[in-house]
Order: structure tokens, then C-alpha cells, then sequence
């Protein structure tokens, strides 16, 4: 049994602490999660949210002053982040830092100084007369548009983006989550300040605490500034909805660039009517193509030695899996076909009980070790947040035990291709 | 079995040498789920000319045999492959090849022991034939091009090009398609017996592990295999000097990668962790998130990330690697190059030492926190002859006067080259 002391509850409303009291690490990881619907309108703001607050707050006013702070804080580390997680765009901020009991003095308050300056960071940033620095702005716009440009510099990553956006056409899904370099020219530091005040008063937010929590944590977050600044809100964001089968037609794209290998993506849909089903999904997906024993990886990479990578995801949010190899353009016929048949021989249930106890045994084995990595179990703990059907750990394992053969069958009859991806050279 | 403590971090590390020469590490973590096994050969991508104990002939073999055999070695008699084996029980294998080691691992949560059944086994059983050697050579010439389309290692490999004429540390680690159209199973058996000897190689385990009994579980499986005498190793010699300093290659890349390199030499093994140490302080002020130069690049819209920073050697060679993305990587060269003279001729800030030395302190104390890092951590530099916790001992040693004499010795301009990737 795992047991793990995390804790939630409400500060405000849809502000929410969650505190994850655990001795395995040397260090406190604290990450502040701003949620929001993913929009056109608002997806290119929101990327570029993170950047223009790293640049200063109202007390340490540049980033080169930021930066010496943490580093005094024996190199604690910050980080922004952004993700697409179902139809929400969430930014994500991080402080690590060391624990006290590692530090050669032990009365360093390093928790609550890395909970306060996270909070300040987040909530409080520079400003000049209402509005965000305009240096600053107009940097990380060109920031922003160079990271949009990067986009083609790894190109395994390029082509997963680009099977998605052709599957999410004129869906919030289909976005990009850095955004568009044509809505930049409208954004000033103006409209940009206007739109982050709005922001931190409408999204969910979610502020996760994980160490060696000896301070009492609620007491911290409750008489803070900045936390008391916030209103209540009724959160706008998306609860992911279990979603059927979106095309009757296969979609093909093919496009070039100058690449060495040719990088195949295949997107699936997956027509599941009941959120209890994704546990199954799980198990099918590491069947398919999640593991070594995986048949993608047994038969385009052991048997035919067509990839070097030959694998699969499922994406829980949207109830898709993604198929990705990287293949001698000349073979793409072969690999294909190869692949298609490896979909239907999941529908005919031409796999073993022991094929389906082993994908059960190494996600039992993934679930049983989320505790033991400080940003894997607050990526989880987020994860149930969104989530209509809540488990625990233990829950979630038992869960996992239950899937037969059958189960897996069921699912795989209703996989069905939605497109076909592929990245050639020129 | 030697038992080192480090009161900082508040870890133990046992340690003992078998008769057979295999050298086994222990750091136990209480109530972490989580194990993690690493097996490692003091054999990589550098070693293909070398004299096999008891012979007196040099013996050369193809470039990337080390890697090839990493990938062969999961290929046993009975037709079976040990890394599905391993992958059925629930845990998760791999290997991996780097310039002087190869290592092979698993980490899981259930199932410690009959993995370790199986990873044992294959380690110390290889199995190779014409036709299972001839089928991998498709494959690794699919890791190979997948390699050439990543633009980060091209801009990585280019830099070493052209700071070594000689030393192999310049070829690509997986050699080329040419190069491995040459190996077959003679080769691989020849190196397999010379380099997967126990007394060239070290394991290191960490988990919730009692140590002795760990230990005993470790002996009961192995062979048991005589150590063999020294390999001698051979390098041909490497001038100090650069090949050239400048180099380009155009890929399709949305803005500028470069790398910097430094080429120095290595330091004697008393020098080694409090040289590194130093070097990874000058670094962050020179170049790191809060040092004077990152601002003025940031500021012209040069670079918007801070450069990646590492010091890599072993015993025949010892660089510097400065790394990242910039709209002018020629500009950001002589910048660095007129800040190196700088604090070459000032000397280093006395602020800024004490504060990037307790920032680098705490990045070592982060290592510890999980068991992939401390176990990988603990075996490569078991091969460089360094006990990982003497960085954590060794920072509080050194001071401001011998962090300026390093800077002279190690940042000098006409070792420093650039290689660049652009459109």
C-alpha cells in the first residue's frame, strides 16, 4: 500500500493549497498552476505571460536581481512552464529549493521564502503606471516568436504537433500552446497587463507544496499578501469530456523538409462512452506500442528493423493515441502496412493473457514509484484535479489489476485511424 | 565492506571489491520505492585500439563496436531477448554507450530479484551470430540518422572535431554506417572478452536495500570469472592545440545553435573534483543566468537562454562545452572571449564567488535526490577515480585564489573554438 500524506483544501474560492508532506527528497518543490479554456484569442497572452513575469517583480525589479536571489538561496531553481492539458491552457511555476536539514545552516527558513517569492513572482509583478515595463514586453515578444519559429528544430516533436493540429482543426486542442507570431503585433504592455489582471482573477488556480513540511503551510499561504489580494472566483476552464469517434474518413498528410529520416505519426481515435474505460485504454496502448514488448516495437523495429523508434501514447485528456516512428522515407509503405496490421491484430485479440499481465505490471510498477519523484506527483495529483473520476494511488492500481483480455479487445474495436502523418525529405 | 558516510546530505555510501575484480557500490534509501541497478564496463566509443591482456599485438577494430555490442548483448542462446524478458516482469531495462563506459540497468518497484536473475545472466552470457549481427546493422543505421537530423548533436560533434586531431573523442559514439558494415561476431566476442571482465567493471545499486544482503544476492550470480590483467589503452598522442577555430554546417534550423569548446588537458587525480569545481563556478559567472555578459546578450536581443554549461574529461582528454541558441553565436564569441580578458586581468568578484559557490553546492545536493541520478552519478565517476561525495567535501576547500589561477590556466583564447549551425 502506498501512503502518502497530501491534503487539500480551498483557500478561497477556486483558489486551492494542496500540501504533499514527504521525507524522500533533499529538497521543496512548491508549483503555483494557473488554469484557463484554451482559446485563439487568449493562447499567444498566455504564453507570453510566464516570460514578461520572470522578467521582475514590484520588489526585485530585473531578472538578473531574481536570478542572484536563488542563487543565494544555495541555486534554488525557478521555472515557468506551459502546458495543453485537455481544452486548458496551464501555466505552470516552479521553485525548487534546498531543504534546511541539507544546508551547512539550518535556519535558512528556505520553504517559506521560496513559498513567498514564488507567490511574488506569480502575483505581483513590475509594473510602471498600470502597466507591464514595455522593455520587457517587447523582448519577450521576440522571445516568444523565435520559440514559435523553433518549432521545426526538433522534428520528431514537429510532426506529433502537426498530426495534432490536422486532427484538431478549428478545435481549442488544435492550437498551438507557444501561439501565433501573427497575434503578436497586437500585444503592448498595455492590453497585456489588462489581460493578466483578468487572468489571475478568473483561472483556477492550484498551489501545490511538497517537502518537509515542518511550518504549518496553510497559516503561510492564508497570511500572505498576495494570496489575500486574490478574489473568489467561479473558475472558467474545461472539465475534459469523454468524447466518440470525430471522423468516418482516414486523413493523409504528407510534407517536406529537409530531414535525413522520415518521421511517421499516426493519430487514433478511440470511441469510448464511459471515463471508467480509459484504465483499459491504458492497457491497450502498452500493448500496442508502450514498452519493448510492445508490437510496434517487435515487429517494425526487432523483426522488420525498419526504426530505431517505434512507439505509442495515449493522451488521456483527449482520448487519442499517437503512433510515432522514425523510418527510411523509401519504406513508409512498408511501415505502414506493418503498423495497420498490428491495429487489427489488437481487434482480432491475437495477444496473450500474459501480454495483458505484463502491461498491467509495468503500469502497477509506474503508479507504485509516482511518490518518488517530487514533479511526477504533483504532475498527478494536477492531473486528478482535472479529472472527473477521482483515485487515489491505490485505487488507481487496483483499477489497473481488474483489465482482462476482453476489456482490451473491446477497446481496440473501437480504435479507428484518424491521420496519417508523414515528414519526408525534400 | 567499506562504509563512507557524508554527514551533509546525511547518505551512505558501502563499497567493496570482489575477488573476481568487480567493484560493487552500494547507497541504500529508506522507504523509497523505487530500485535502481546500473552495470557498467570501463569500455566505450574511445576504446578501439588496444592490446588484449597476455597478447602482444595491437588489436584495432571498427569505430562504434562498443555500441554494438551493448545493443546485441539482450540477444540470448534460447531465442529469447533479455530486454522483453525484463520488460514482461514489470521493470524498466535499457543500456547505454558514452565515450568510456557502457552500462547496462533497470530500475522497478516489484520483481528486484528475479530481474536480477535474468539481468545477471545476460550481462555475463553473450550470444552473437552472422545473421542476429547482420540485422542490427539496420537498425543502428536508423539510430544513426536519426542522430544526423538532430541539429544539437551535429553543432556538439563539430566542436569536438575541431578541437581534437587525434583523440577518437571526436567521432560520433554509434561510428558510421561504414564503419559498423565492417563489424561481425569474431569482433564483437574479442571485445566483449577483453572489456567485460569483472575487474574492469563496477555496478552500483540504490533502493531500500539491506547491504549485505544485496551483496550476497550479487555474488550467488555471478560467474565466476577470473580477473584478467590490464588492458593497455591506445591513444595516439594529442597535440595541445586546436585543429581549427572555426567551423559551420547549415541544417534547417529556425535560429543559430552553437558550441563553444575550451581545450585543456587533464588534471592530476589529486586536482580533478576541486578543478571541475572551479571550472563549473567560472562558468556561471562568466556566462550563467545572473552574470554581466548574459544580461548585455540578452539585452541586444543576442541569446534569450541562458547557454548550457559542462566540463567533460577523463584521462586523455579534458574540455570545456558552452552551449545554446543565438540570433549572432560569431558576436556572442568575441564577447565571451573580451570577458574572459577581463577577469583574467581583475581578477573574479569576491561576491560572486561566494554566492555561485553556495548555488553550485546546492546543485549537488539536488543529485541526491533520486536514485536514477545518485546511481548513473556514482558509476561514471567511479570510472573518471573519483567518489562522487568528494564534490560535496571538496567545495568548501576551495577558495578565490585558485578559482583566478584556474581561470588563467584553463580560459585561454587560442584554445577556444566555435561551431555553429544555421540555415
Amino acid at each position: 500500500m502506498i501512503f502518502v500524506k497530501y491534503n487539500q483544501l480551498d483557500i478561497k474560492d477556486g483558489i486551492k493549497l494542496h500540501t504533499i508532506d514527504t521525507e524522500k527528497f533533499k529538497t521543496n518543490l512548491i508549483a503555483v498552476m494557473l488554469t484557463t479554456k484554451l482559446q485563439k484569442e487568449n493562447v499567444t497572452k498566455n504564453a507570453l505571460i510566464p516570460a514578461v513575469l520572470r522578467r521582475g517583480t514590484s520588489i526585485l525589479n530585473t531578472q538578473e536581481e531574481i536570478n542572484k536571489k536563488l542563487e543565494e538561496m544555495y541555486g534554488a531553481s525557478l521555472d515557468c512552464g506551459l502546458d495543453k492539458t485537455g481544452d486548458n491552457q496551464v501555466l505552470k511555476f516552479y521553485i525548487e529549493s534546498v531543504n534546511d536539514g541539507f544546508l551547512p545552516n539550518d535556519n535558512e527558513n528556505m520553504l517559506k521564502q521560496s513559498i513567498e517569492d514564488i507567490l511574488q513572482l506569480v502575483f505581483n509583478p513590475y509594473t510602471e503606471s498600470n502597466k507591464f515595463k514595455k522593455e520587457y514586453v517587447e523582448q519577450e515578444k521576440e522571445n516568444l516568436k523565435q520559440i514559435i519559429e523553433g518549432k521545426i528544430d526538433n522534428k520528431a516533436r514537429y510532426a506529433l504537433d502537426r498530426c495534432i493540429e490536422e486532427m484538431y482543426k478549428n478545435e481549442p486542442y488544435g492550437l498551438y500552446k507557444y501561439g501565433y507570431v501573427d497575434d503578436l503585433k497586437n500585444i503592448n504592455e498595455e492590453n497585456l497587463y489588462e489581460y493578466y489582471i483578468n487572468l489571475i482573477n478568473n483561472c483556477k488556480v492550484d498551489i501545490f507544496v511538497s517537502g518537509i513540511l515542518d511550518d504549518n503551510i496553510e497559516d503561510i499561504i492564508r497570511n500572505n499578501e498576495n494570496i489575500n489580494k486574490l478574489k473568489e472566483r467561479k473558475p472558467e476552464y474545461v472539465m475534459p469530456n469523454i468524447s466518440g469517434k470525430k471522423t468516418d474518413k482516414e486523413n493523409s498528410v504528407q510534407e517536406q523538409m529537409d530531414v535525413n529520416q522520415g518521421k511517421l505519426v499516426i493519430g487514433l481515435d478511440l470511441d469510448l462512452d464511459n471515463e471508467d474505460l480509459k484504465y483499459d485504454a491504458m492497457i491497450y496502448n502498452s500493448i500496442l506500442g508502450g514498452s519493448a514488448n510492445s508490437k510496434l516495437f517487435q515487429n517494425v523495429r526487432e523483426k522488420a528493423s525498419l526504426a530505431y523508434t517505434a512507439s505509442s501514447s495515449y493522451y488521456r485528456f483527449k482520448n487519442n493515441i499517437f503512433i510515432n516512428c522514425g523510418i527510411e522515407i523509401a519504406n513508409y509503405d512498408k511501415a505502414l502496412e506493418i503498423i495497420k496490421q498490428q491495429i487489427e491484430e489488437m481487434k482480432s485479440g491475437n495477444f496473450t493473457d500474459e501480454e495483458v499481465e505484463n502491461a498491467k505490471q509495468g503500469i502497477v510498477a509506474s503508479i507504485k514509484s509516482i511518490d518518488d519523484e517530487q514533479d511526477t506527483e504533483i504532475t498527478y495529483f494536477f492531473g486528478q484535479e482535472l479529472s472527473k473520476n477521482k483515485l487515489d494511488l491505490n485505487a488507481y492500481m487496483e483499477r489497473i489489476n481488474k483489465v482482462n483480455k476482453q476489456n482490451v479487445i473491446d477497446i481496440a474495436n473501437r480504435v479507428s485511424i484518424n491521420t496519417i502523418y508523414f515528414l519526408k525529405n525534400i | 565492506m567499506q562504509i563512507i558516510e557524508n554527514s551533509k546530505i546525511k547518505e551512505k555510501l558501502y563499497i567493496e571489491k570482489l575477488e573476481n575484480g568487480l567493484t560493487v557500490m552500494i547507497i541504500p534509501k529508506r522507504g523509497i520505492q523505487k530500485k535502481y541497478i546500473i552495470w557498467g564496463t570501463n569500455y566505450g566509443s574511445n576504446d578501439s585500439t588496444f592490446i588484449v591482456p597476455g597478447e602482444t599485438e595491437v588489436t584495432e577494430v571498427p569505430k562504434g563496436v562498443a555500441h554494438f555490442l551493448e545493443h546485441k548483448m539482450f540477444e540470448q542462446e534460447n531465442g529469447r531477448n533479455s530486454l522483453d524478458v525484463l520488460t514482461a516482469l514489470g521493470v524498466n531495462a535499457n543500456a547505454y554507450t558514452t565515450n568510456n563506459h557502457t552500462a547496462y540497468l533497470y530500475e522497478c518497484t516489484d520483481n528486484f530479484y528475479e530481474a536480477l536473475d535474468e539481468f545477471m545472466d545476460y550481462v555475463q552470457h553473450p550470444y552473437f551470430t552472422d545473421e542476429n549481427v547482420e540485422k542490427e546493422k539496420g537498425i543502428i543505421g536508423q539510430e544513426i540518422m536519426m542522430y544526423d537530423d538532430y541539429p544539437d548533436w551535429k553543432v556538439y560533434l563539430n566542436a569536438l572535431e575541431n578541437m581534437y586531431h587525434k583523440n577518437p573523442i571526436r567521432l560520433d559514439i554509434t561510428g558510421t554506417v561504414e564503419t559498423i558494415s565492417k563489424i561481425d561476431k569474431d569482433i564483437l566476442y574479442k571485445c566483449y572478452n577483453t572489456f567485460y571482465n569483472p575487474s574492469n567493471m563496477a555496478m552500483v545499486i540504490c533502493g531500500d536495500f539491506e547491504p549485505e544482503k544485496i551483496l550476497e544476492e550479487i555474488k550467488k550470480r555471478l560467474i565466476n570469472n577470473k580477473s584478467n590483467g590490464e588492458i593497455k589503452r591506445i591513444y595516439e598522442d594529442e597535440p595541445v592545440d586546436i585543429v581549427k577555430e572555426k567551423v559551420e554546417q547549415k541544417m534547417e534550423v529556425s535560429k543559430p545553435l552553437y558550441t563553444i569548446g575550451i581545450k585543456d588537458i587533464p588534471a592530476e587525480d589529486k586536482e580533478k573534483v576541486k578543478k571541475h569545481i572551479s571550472i563549473e563556478i567560472l562558468l556561471n559567472i562568466l556566462i550563467g543566468s545572473s552574470s554581466e555578459l548574459y544580461k548585455q546578450l540578452y539585452d541586444i536581443g543576442n541569446s534569450y537562454s541562458v547557454p548550457s554549461i559542462e566540463y567533460e574529461f577523463d584521462k586523455s582528454y579534458a574540455f570545456i562545452l558552452i552551449n545554446g541558441q543565438s540570433n549572432n553565436p560569431e558576436e556572442l564569441f568575441e564577447m565571451l572571449k573580451k570577458q574572459i580578458d577581463k577577469f583574467v586581468s581583475e581578477g573574479i568578484n569576491e561576491s560572486d564567488f561566494n554566492r555561485t559557490k553556495k548555488m553550485i553546492y546546492g546543485e549537488y545536493v539536488k543529485e541526491y535526490n533520486d536514485v536514477t541520478s545518485i546511481s548513473r552519478m556514482f558509476l561514471s565517476d567511479y570510472f573518471k577515480g573519483i567518489n562522487s561525495f568528494d564534490y560535496l567535501e571538496e567545495i568548501s576547500t576551495i577558495n578565490i585564489q585558485y578559482v583566478n589561477q584556474v581561470l588563467k590556466n584553463v580560459f585561454k583564447k587560442d584554445k577556444m573554438v566555435l561551431s555553429v549551425v544555421r540555415n
